[in-house]
């Protein structure tokens, strides 16, 4: 076995590998998905799309040479095994229902979890003998194989286009014979210099109508200047209707089949008499493989087929047209440039210096300038490297879709999922963190707040219930936000259950709102009587605390018998804040301004007293305050006449944090503390501010968090 | 060769040994110069002071040393723990070692170096010294035990010439979790 070759693999590598190789399998799931749904949706007998079938096979194929690259033997195998099935698929060796197509989610998704347990030799271990015993099952999926052959006498084709087709292509053209469609050969010359455009277009234009089954290159009239290209297509569309569509110069669209049932036609014993009709010159080779030029890779099964058979390296190359960027090496740039900024302010204070001196208040000026400017491509280089960790939401998207798909299946509920604002960029490390708190809130609303089909026929409601997520970008904050049109949560169970619970007081006055947080209690989440009559509920706790933990919130709203909607908040990036420093005797601190929501100015006599706390009368609210000094312990020096507010927010909770002073608002880049104590409750991280060294960055969440709990506690 | 000679056998360090081999040992490896030390296990130590003792850990846990510098004091920590310090743009906490060792508070003086260790998250830290000294080459089976170990920080001697330097256990000092 390849254990100790795996143990010597370089970390970085292994790595890669294990991103390049979920990129696969995440394209894999969508697509299979796809397929199932194609499957479902249509009567047995009609034909999935070919392209589809293929794109699954080719995943599978590359991550087969991934894999092998690696030499990781239990992954590659099992990808080897997939691909044999899904080759017999697309070549119409195994039928698409066959017991072997209801094996593929189950071994892509084994798949996922050895991926998993790459790197870790206990799992790997394991992972080997459920890969064989898999394999097992997916061979003797693979024995049920039905032959087919056919001649394919009733063609005027020339017979060494015939020759030059791949298995693959063969099966394609019996396909698109046994289903009656119009096949006809479409002859195409292009100049050297912008065939592949030109292909592809023509290609294009084809696939809205039909199939490309075939493309094959040869030299043009004048070769050292043209190329010609023969694709052989079928259509729905007659050949006539075909013609007038492509309409392209330099292109001849001409039928090659006879149309009149083909099983009818006796037998032709010699189809090259017929070759003359064919547009290929028959004095050339089709395939003259020496002087072809290497055809366009993204032109058709014919190619794809081609590359299949070259070494695995070429079909990888294929994959992505983008770079792979580990995301510790954006941080590490990031901090970079975060030192650029400070050296950059120690050469402003040298500019000013000399710029003060008499003798060099000319150079001072011009070092002044040329730092000025120097600090604006800072700013852009910033924003070039945030940018770079900013991905869209559509993957997330995607994953949630799939989600919904299987639960459908498996719940037999008609929901539909519908999403916008896919393109909405976030921070990578925030995507990837927001995919488990969204797919709980997803799986809730099928699970619980979509009725039964009979149920809401009888409410007056679309039989299909509808789930839409929206993503929205809102200045440095992106909301995305899940809407059901289920049965809505309700405030009067809810309450009797917290009220049964002991969670609340019966004789506690509590608006909606308090009512539906209850729900992000822990604890509250794990009745499932609750979240059965309630519609939701569970694991919202731990939906509230991962966000808190990125820095966001979660909110609720429900409308009786309507539906729901949660709304999660989250700031854009995690790698830069833009920061509110405040003072406190010596000290300064770093507070996320997303979470300030105002800024107040008191005198000592505003501050009034209520069982030991301090509160502010904020425009007839209550607020309730903490001294920062407090919180973080620092000895109070005297306590000036005048303070500062500022007012904070976590979701609907309010806290105003007294401080000394305010001494303005910075761009930080917030940093972990390293060290041997490696979580300090209310410290968030740090930043390099100028020439102040190190500065604390107040974790908001907990400091209002704890400030509440004492407040209950009181 | 050294298959009978005791003194470089590996083992002899893991067992308390009789004092008469170890006065052998110490008295060849400070005869001898550092070169001629290779066939014993060479163990390099990064010297320092701190209050009126000699100390010193194990150069391989070193990553850099650089001067004191504004400290950042961080709440909710043991009092060990000075602060956080910003180094090249990461930030990391400040152990004061006088004062984990149980010594006296230091006044910081423009000898103070803060000695900063490599290692994943949690085994990196800036150890507050009152000066580094310098490199010591010393055999592994050279090393010797304190007496008396209660302080819990530092199990082994080295001796350079006539004096003892305190080799601190590196890891006990930042296990602040058993406390």
């Amino acid at each position: 076995m390849s254990g100790s070759g795996n143990a010597s693999l370089e970390g970085k590598a292994l790595r890669e590998f294990v991103s390049e190789a979920e990129e696969i399998l995440d394209q894999l799931l969508t697509d299979l998905a796809d397929l199932f749904d194609q499957r479902s949706s249509l009567d047995s007998d009609a034909e999935v799309d070919p392209d589809l079938v293929n794109r699954v096979f080719r995943s599978a194929h590359s991550l087969k040479g991934l894999a092998g690259m690696f030499g990781l033997d239990a992954i590659g195998d099992l990808a080897h095994h997939l691909e044999d099935v899904l080759d017999g698929l697309r070549l119409g060796r195994i039928e698409m229902d066959s017991p072997a197509v209801s094996l593929l989610e189950s071994v892509v998704l084994l798949l996922v979890s050895l991926l998993e347990g790459v790197g870790d030799p206990d799992r790997e271990a394991a992972a080997r003998e459920t890969a064989s015993a898999k394999i097992e099952e997916l061979r003797s999926a693979l024995q049920e194989a039905p032959a087919e052959e056919e001649g394919f006498s009733n063609l005027s084709i020339d017979p060494q286009l015939l020759r030059a087709l791949t298995e693959y292509e063969e099966h394609r053209l019996r396909e698109s014979i046994r289903r009656g469609r119009h096949l006809s050969l479409v002859d195409s010359v292009f100049e050297m210099v912008s065939f592949e455009e030109g292909l592809a277009e023509l290609s294009a234009a084809i696939r809205e109508v039909g199939e490309v089954v075939s493309t094959l290159p040869s030299p043009g009239d004048s070769p050292e200047r043209q190329i010609r290209f023969s694709l052989l297509v079928a259509t729905q569309i007659s050949v006539d209707q075909l013609r007038t569509r492509l309409e392209l110069p330099n292109t001849t669209v001409q039928s090659v089949l006879v149309p009149a049932e083909p099983q009818d036609t006796p037998e032709d014993p010699s189809p090259s008499e017929q070759a003359t009709q064919a547009p290929v010159p028959p004095e050339t080779d089709p395939l003259p493989s020496a002087e072809t030029p290497p055809s366009s890779g993204e032109s058709d099964g014919a190619v794809a087929e081609g590359e299949a058979k070259s070494p695995d390296i070429a079909s990888l190359r294929s994959i992505s047209g983008t770079v792979r960027v580990d995301i510790a090496k954006l941080d590490e740039l990031m901090n970079l440039v975060g030192e650029l900024v400070i050296q950059r302010a120690a050469i402003e204070e040298i500019a000013s210096k000399l710029a003060r001196e008499a003798l060099t208040t000319h150079i001072g000026q011009e070092l002044t300038k040329a730092n000025r400017l120097l600090d604006r491509k800072l700013k852009e280089l910033q924003a070039g490297v945030l940018e770079v960790r900013m991905v869209p939401l559509r993957q997330v998207f995607e994953k949630l879709s799939r989600v919904v798909r299987r639960l459908r299946r498996d719940l037999d509920k008609d929901v539909a999922l519908e999403f916008s604002g896919a393109d909405t960029e976030l921070d990578k490390l925030i995507v990837e963190q927001l995919v488990d708190p969204l797919m709980h809130i997803v799986r809730n609303a099928v699970d619980h707040a979509i009725e039964p089909e009979e149920e809401r026929a009888t409410c007056g409601k679309p039989r299909q219930g509808m789930i839409h997520i929206e993503a929205s970008q809102r200045g440095n904050y992106v909301l995305v936000e899940v809407r059901d049109d289920g049965r809505g949560l309700d405030p009067t169970l809810i309450r009797a259950r917290a009220e049964e619970m002991d969670l609340v007081d019966p004789s506690e006055v509590l608006s909606e709102k308090e009512i539906f947080d209850l729900l992000f209690l822990p604890g509250f989440s794990t009745r499932s009587e609750v979240s059965e009559t309630s519609g939701r509920g569970v694991g919202m706790d731990v939906v509230r605390s991962n966000l808190t933990s990125l820095g966001g919130i979660v909110e609720l709203r429900s409308d009786l018998g309507r539906g729901t909607a949660v709304t999660l908040t989250l700031p854009i990036t995690l790698a830069i804040i833009r920061a509110l420093v405040v003072v406190v005797g010596d000290h300064r601190y770093a507070i996320p301004l997303n979470s300030v929501l105002e800024t107040l100015l008191i005198a000592d006599g505003e501050i009034q007293r209520s069982e030991g706390r301090e509160i502010l009368n904020l425009r007839g609210q209550p607020l309730l305050l903490r001294r920062l000094s407090e919180e973080l312990e620092i000895e109070e020096t005297e306590r000036p006449q005048k303070q500062y507010v500022v007012v904070l927010g976590l979701g609907d909770l309010r806290l105003g944090l007294v401080v000394d002073r305010i001494a303005g608002q910075q761009d930080a880049v917030i940093k972990p503390i390293r060290g041997p104590i490696q979580q300090i409750r209310g410290i968030a991280g740090a930043t390099e501010l100028g020439d102040q060294g190190a500065v604390l960055v107040l974790d908001i969440a907990s400091l209002v968090e704890d400030a509440v709990r004492r407040k209950e506690c009181a | 060769m050294s298959q009978l000679d005791t003194a470089t056998d590996p083992a002899a360090s893991d067992t308390p040994a009789p004092a008469p081999r170890d006065w052998q040992a110490l008295a060849r490896s400070t005869a001898r110069g550092a070169e001629e030390l290779e066939q014993d296990v060479v163990l390099e130590l990064l010297c320092f002071r701190l209050a009126d003792g000699t100390y010193a850990l194990p150069v391989e846990r070193v990553r850099e040393i650089v001067r004191l510098r504004p400290v950042t004091r961080v709440p909710r920590v043991p009092e060990a723990i000075l602060g956080a310090v910003a180094l090249r743009g990461e930030i990391v906490l400040v152990v004061d070692l006088r004062v984990r060792l149980g010594l006296a508070r230091p006044e910081a003086t423009r000898e103070a170096r803060l000695i900063v260790l490599h290692g994943a998250d949690d085994r990196v830290a800036a150890l507050l010294v009152d000066a580094v000294r310098d490199v010591l080459r010393v055999s592994e089976e050279s090393l010797q035990s304190p007496q008396d170990s209660s302080g819990g920080f530092v199990r082994e001697l080295a001796l350079r010439g006539d004096d003892f330097v305190s080799i601190v256990d590196v890891d006990r000092v930042l296990d602040f979790d058993a406390e």
